[in-house]
């Protein structure tokens, strides 16, 4: 009876274990759409910065700012976007890997460097590689807010304005689609210098004016459109986490109902052999009466 | 988007990182640009401009003034083809803004201390935002 008492415990433990990964396969998926309606909603400013961007490297002829010159890395700037919590399969840890990649190919180049944190998981795993940080957020969770990135983003070009740091790269989790994501350190600045707007779409009367000048727009537009990437990366991040916990989740309750089956199969047989034993010994007993 | 969707008027956009906060056709815009406001007619000649802090109005194409009023801070303006499109990080309708609360983010930019000339200059930009808030939160009472 023992043996079938105990399985009968465990599996009525993994049962408990797939309602729990069931629910949180649910909740994944709601904040999966969410999170999606959001980054889609954002991609529309995006464009539309890229479409003045074109317009004006197409027009302005060369486009020269501080904030695309290229300069020696003496010193560089690593932020890396993680979770804050975990049970996500290998979402943490693949960015988290990429950042130590970058972090040992700057060691080698002697580059000093300056490592942010967002997300629980990601703060302790470089803590204990050893890895120095210089902040760390843990507001982020699946739905950032462009009030809450824009201070970190304004600080980053403050300091490359200033001179202390030449260059700044995020680790996040790109999100290609629900059916692939994946870990990249991507540079934000020195920034991509702008390409012009395609000749095909531009028309004769599509030259444009410029109030003030240029010039004066750019200055205001390359920091808004490095915002705009950097928020991007943190609405990326947002999304894969969840794409993430959703696979995970519904190979764990796939699991725990395999887990069921073998246990139930288990069970039942211990049962039947116990059931076969107690007959067998009433009839022993039977037997032994008659004589 | 090179012309108008829905033919006659302006079709006009406005557009913040998280979302697209306003789709709709209007009779014309008064855009709030750094160096003062600039109205946009139907086949107004394509400029792009860089935008302060103020608000940005939108007659409806029934003619309602009143009909969208949207504080702006800073970002930029594309104009062309009957179509405004208003870029900025922080857009938020009139409607929504409180005085009060307008007012005490006034006061906490005055009395913020700014040593050194580009402080200066940030704070300065913060409180003729700040000032502009208050004056568009004032007027929709």
């Amino acid at each position: 009876m023992a043996k079938a008492r105990a399985l009968d415990r465990r599996r009525k433990s993994v049962r408990n274990i797939r309602k729990i990964t069931r629910t949180m396969e649910l909740i994944a998926t709601a904040r999966f759409k969410k999170a999606m309606d959001r980054s889609v909603a954002a991609r529309d400013y995006t464009t539309q910065l890229a479409k003045i961007l074109g317009n004006i490297a197409a027009v302005g002829g060369d486009v020269a700012h501080p904030l695309l010159e290229i300069r020696p890395a003496k010193r560089a700037a690593l932020l890396v976007l993680t979770g804050n919590r975990g049970l996500c399969g290998g979402y943490n840890g693949n960015v988290v890997r990429q950042a130590l990649a970058m972090l040992g190919q700057w060691k080698s180049e002697r580059v000093a460097t300056d490592v942010s944190v967002s997300g629980k998981r990601g703060i302790t795993a470089l803590r204990f590689r050893g890895v120095e940080i210089a902040s760390r957020y843990t507001a982020f969770e699946d739905k950032p807010e462009f009030a809450a990135v824009a201070p970190i983003g304004r600080a980053y070009l403050d300091t490359y304005a200033a001179g202390e740091i030449d260059r700044l790269d995020v680790a996040y989790t790109r999100f290609h689609g629900i059916a692939k994501q994946e870990a990249v350190t991507e540079t934000l600045l020195p920034l991509a210098p702008p390409q012009a707007a395609g000749k095909t779409v531009k028309l004769a009367s599509d030259d444009y004016d410029f109030y003030p000048s240029a010039g004066s727009i750019l200055e205001e537009l390359l920091p808004a459109s490095f915002m705009a990437r950097l928020f991007k990366c943190f609405l990326d991040a947002a999304v894969s986490e969840q794409v993430a916990r959703m696979v995970a989740m519904k190979a764990a309750t796939e699991n725990a109902g395999g887990l069921i089956k073998n246990l139930s199969r288990q069970y039942n047989r211990a049962r039947q052999s116990q059931i076969t034993g107690e007959i067998m010994e009433i009839l022993g007993g039977v037997e032994a009466l008659k004589q | 988007m090179a012309e108008s969707p829905r033919g006659a008027g302006i079709h006009c956009l406005i557009v913040t990182p998280e979302a697209t906060i306003l789709d709709v056709v209007s009779r014309s815009v008064v855009l709030p640009l750094e160096d003062g406001q600039r109205g946009v007619g139907r086949s107004h000649a394509p400029f792009i401009g860089r935008l302060g802090a103020g608000e940005v109005r939108i007659t409806t194409a029934d003619g309602a003034e009143a009909g969208h009023r949207v504080f702006v801070d800073g970002g930029f303006v594309e104009v062309g083809h009957d179509v405004v499109t208003v870029i900025t990080q922080r857009a938020v309708p009139a409607a929504k803004l409180d005085l009060a609360e307008a007012r005490a983010a006034l006061a906490e930019i005055s009395g913020r201390p700014a040593v050194g000339a580009d402080a200066l200059k940030s704070k300065l930009r913060s409180q003729r935002a700040a000032r502009e808030l208050v004056r568009v939160a004032g007027r929709v009472r």
